[in-house]
């Protein structure tokens, strides 16, 4: 064979030097010899060299790189199929192919490999099944038969090491790839097989069609400690009855995998991120120094659900917008998809340095428990709103804060959208403590709602009447619907 | 009939398995019987007088260079196998380099976002456009924005099936020479380090952002510092470093994103961006920049073209000689990152007595008890590593002369003063007095405890 895919010296097996410039660094009548031919003949057949990436794992073929002429990367143990992803989403073009035995794709790179057959992104991968581990020394595989004697089941596999794992029936099973044989090398009809199987699954690739897997049981001799015919012939008559050949699924698929070009445009970006170059309008006269002297610490606390940290975002980006500097810590983890979410906010004159607000200037409680649990730690002579309409009996804090009950829920629900209670306890904000002019609240509230503008009126309203509210100005329906 | 060519073989290049002696119908391969001196294995001998050029054996034999078939005559001995192979048809090229872009980006108002967001956003602008992740509290909103923007750029979010996955996913990516990132969080950080000691080992680059939570093990959610001995000490196994930048601003976690990106493809090894908690949930200011970068592709990718085709990424060196040499050019990259990319932000530190040394949001505690205590007269400076590693000694040496006391401050158990108390010896500085704040378990350490403790230092100084 005059192949051009080898390279023609083997630089990278010890340097090239002597007679392992053109050998192999494997044993005579080992499997991974025939597999790697059969490779080379498809990529060269497919006139695909150049656009080869070869994922060479850890195992007896760990040195795969050193006889390809392709591009060639060297995987961790097990996680071939993850770099071959990694490869193939990087350049579509690339023809990328995963080489594991049964130590590396079936043991330790279990998760890996189910995972990229589901994806089911056209890669090539070739499962080399020995039944034994060679590298480190014919340990006991996922595929080692039972009964068989390995360094590590000394007496033999039994129940209690499991049962050997069928990999290509498993991977069959799964909708993502479309095509997956088994197919053996010990005489020449299977020979033939395994060269036709190992061309097709990366024909299907080339193609854009999608994900193939082709086993090969392979023969260690050195490990099964038989000369390569009876290795051969043990492959054949104890293998084949637990890993019978054939083709285990073969679904045609129409060409579907492309990827355009990654996109570099400036302007699509700066749209995607929200940039813009408009001006923000100032409204503020200056600092609120009558709350505090140069950083304003407010906490927001309710349920899930009752908009705390959108409030809370509308603060931060109104006291951004008026040219402060402000932050936002929302309470996260599993509590924030339920139960109680707070949020911590602060407005610097320069710089906040301290964002979160254990001893809040302002606390926004939107139920009773929040005032409870917060209430007494708001700084002596700070601002407390709570929701009037959920939280019927305050309790009495002893030092000297400044309480207002504001009917958050009774006003939203008037306005027929309960959602917007949080924007009525903003107004509420706005009016008992002056932290920044209604406009600057107003913009803030339309930039949020850029995307939903038929949400702005609505909301408008909803900060009118928390104004409203605060000056007495809103009566509390006779009957409530609490 | 066309006659088929008939195989040869090289005894030197044959192993004796006798794979081809079943294969051959017409049994014109024997075992041979003598030991070749070369080898010390038995070739097997050919008797082609029954040859029909079959072919069957050259398919049944393993080696590249053991059976093949004499389509030229040629004299049977060991030579150069370039004399009988004839010219390649596709030679190889030698790699080189598609250059990138920097792009003018347009002035645009402050963005309002939280520091995941604009990690994210600084990765885009830094040309990132593959992102592979796992879900992780409190760093996923970062992958989510990656997932929400990506498809709009024509790039590329997967969802790894693990943290394991998702670090050998970017080994592939930014083996192809493009770059990439990811989101993690502390426990997720420990199942990449694996990962990262091969990227390092095989010279990847690769951005990975730890939003650091509460641990050891499943800890919480809060707030901790705790990875630090990890990110400056423990990146996996072997002779492993990486530039570790520790923003403390939502703006900081865009700017050093852009950063990492630059000094990763730089060195050619991976970047560690770590934040608190707080730092990845944190809204505030971004601005973002003047320029963005469309990447290249290096001359070292394994792209899968021509003109990369000679390349091999690859950790694995068996020769001891040369995994020494490669640890030695590691070594020297090492040393330039020490020498060329400390970073660190000095407040009011030209006269300070007490230096107060923190990063992250701790460092934001710190700077605001330096205010505070500044105001009370007390010579009181902030120094902020904004390298972890290299750590940045080089800043810290001309303040030392007037630096009665350090105090670290950190939401963890002192892993930033044991990279102060490394740097001080390997640079066989006089270690001034150190003491310390410390919060664990997701609680920073609050403004009033530092100035408390400055405060007891000072009487004790005084």
């Amino acid at each position: 064979m005059k192949s051009s895919i080898f390279y023609e010296k083997f630089e990278r097996h010890a340097h090239g030097e002597g007679l392992k410039a053109n050998s192999t660094h494997y044993c005579p009548g080992c499997g991974h010899g025939l597999a790697h031919k059969y490779l080379a003949e498809a990529i060269d057949e497919l006139q695909i060299q150049n656009r080869t990436v070869l994922v060479s794992p850890v195992g007896c073929s760990v040195f795969m790189y050193y006889y390809f002429d392709v591009g060639n990367t060297q995987a961790a143990h097990g996680r071939a199929p993850a770099v071959a992803l990694g490869h193939k989403v990087a350049n579509p073009e690339s023809i990328v192919i995963s080489y594991q035995g049964d130590g590396d794709l079936a043991s330790i790179g279990l998760a890996e490999i189910i995972q990229a057959a589901q994806l089911g992104i056209p890669i090539s991968v070739i499962f080399i099944n020995n039944a034994i581990y060679g590298m480190t020394g014919g340990q006991l595989a996922p595929t080692t038969l039972m009964e068989q004697k390995t360094s590590t089941s000394p007496h033999g596999r039994n129940r209690i090491m499991g049962q050997p794992l069928r990999m290509a029936e498993m991977i069959a099973q799964i909708d993502g790839p479309m095509y997956v044989e088994r197919v053996a090398l010990f005489d020449n009809k299977q020979r033939n097989h395994a060269k036709k199987a190992i061309k097709k699954g990366i024909q299907l690739q080339v193609e854009g069609r999608g994900f193939s897997f082709v086993e090969v049981l392979a023969e260690c001799p050195t490990h099964l400690k038989m000369t390569p015919q009876e290795a051969e012939i043990w492959v054949r008559d104890k293998m084949l009855p637990v890993f019978p050949l054939g083709v285990k699924k073969d679904e045609p698929r129409e060409p579907w995998f492309k990827l355009n070009k990654p996109n570099f445009d400036p302007n699509k970006l700066k749209e995607l991120v929200g940039g813009t170059s408009d001006k923000v309008a100032r409204f503020s006269p200056g600092f609120p120094h009558h709350i505090s002297p140069s950083d304003i610490s407010l906490k927001l606390a309710g349920s899930g659900g009752d908009g705390a940290q959108t409030a809370a975002m509308l603060i931060t980006r109104a006291g951004i917008n008026e040219g402060f500097d402000a932050t936002h810590i929302p309470s996260y983890g599993p509590e924030s998809r339920g139960g109680t979410s707070y949020a911590d906010v602060h407005v610097a004159e320069t710089e906040v340095l301290s964002p979160a607000s254990p001893n809040p200037n302002i606390l926004i409680a939107f139920n009773a428990p929040s005032l409870a649990k917060f209430g007494p730690h708001v700084q002596n002579g700070g601002t407390i709103i709570y929701d009037s309409s959920i939280i019927t009996a305050p309790p009495i804090f002893n030092h000297g804060t400044i309480i207002y009950g504001i009917p958050f829920t009774q006003i939203a629900m008037d306005l027929g959208k309960v959602m917007v209670k949080n924007i009525v306890a903003l107004g509420a904000l706005h009016a008992a403590t002056d932290i920044f002019p209604k406009e600057t609240f107003l913009t803030a509230i339309r930039q949020a709602l850029k995307d939903k503008c038929a949400m702005i009126p609505i909301n408008e309203e909803a900060f009118e009447w928390g104004i409203r509210a605060y000056n007495g100005e809103y009566e509390f329906p006779g009957e409530s619907v609490l | 009939m066309k006659s088929r060519p008939k195989p040869y073989v090289f005894p030197e290049y044959c192993k004796g398995c006798g794979r081809c002696i079943d294969s051959c119908p017409k049994g014109c391969i024997t075992m041979g019987k003598e030991v070749n001196p070369l080898t010390g294995l038995i070739p097997i001998e050919l008797s082609l007088d029954q040859c029909s050029g079959c072919g069957l054996c050259i398919s049944a034999c393993p080696e590249p260079f053991g059976l093949r078939a004499q389509e030229t005559e040629f004299e049977f001995e060991l030579t150069d196998p370039k004399s009988f192979n004839g010219p390649r048809p596709k030679p190889l090229v030698k790699p080189f380099a598609i250059p990138g872009e920097v792009i003018p980006f347009a002035q645009t108002e402050s963005l309002v976002t939280k520091g995941t967001y604009a990690s994210a956003i600084g990765a885009l602008l830094a040309g990132c456009r593959h992102f592979f992740g796992y879900p992780i509290t409190p760093s996923t909103e970062g992958a989510e924005l990656m997932a929400k923007l990506l498809p709009d750029l024509d790039g590329v979010f997967i969802q790894a099936v693990s943290e394991v996955a998702t670090v050998n996913m970017m080994y592939g990516c930014s083996g192809a020479g493009l770059p990439c990132m990811t989101f993690t969080s502390s426990p997720g950080f420990s199942l990449m380090l694996e990962g990262i000691s091969y990227s390092i080992g095989a010279e990847l680059p690769g951005v990975f952002v730890n939003i650091m939570r509460g641990g050891p093990g499943l800890g919480n959610l809060g707030p901790e510092q705790a990875d630090i001995k990890l990110v400056c000490r423990g990146l996996g196994h072997g002779n492993t470093h990486a530039i570790v930048l520790a923003p403390y601003t939502p703006q900081e976690m865009l700017d050093l994103t852009m950063l990492a990106f630059e000094l990763t493809f730089k060195y050619r090894n991976p970047v560690i961006i770590v934040g608190d908690g707080y730092m990845g949930q944190m809204t505030g200011r971004v601005n973002l920049p003047k320029t963005m970068i469309k990447p290249g592709i290096p001359e070292w990718a394994v792209y899968g073209d021509e003109s990369h085709r000679g390349n091999l990424i690859c950790s694995i060196e068996l020769n001891e000689a040369d995994l020494e040499r490669n640890n030695i050019h590691i070594n020297n990259k090492y040393r330039q990152m020490t020498q060329n990319e400390q970073r660190a932000d000095l407040y009011h530190c030209d006269d300070a007595e007490i230096i107060l040394m923190a990063c992250n949001t701790p460092a934001r505690m710190a700077k605001g008890a330096v205010r505070e205590l500044r105001k009370q007269g007390l010579k009181v400076g902030l120094f902020r590593p904004i390298t972890l590693w290299p750590f940045p000694i080089d800043l810290l040496k001309p303040i030392l002369s007037h630096t009665k006391q350090i105090i670290t401050v950190e939401a963890g158990n002192g892993q930033l003063e044991d990279e102060l108390r490394m740097a001080l010896s390997h640079h066989n500085l006089e270690c001034p007095s150190i003491d310390h704040v410390r919060r664990f378990g997701g609680i920073l350490p609050q403004l009033k405890e530092i100035i408390e403790k400055v405060i007891s230092v000072e009487e004790v100084l005084a």
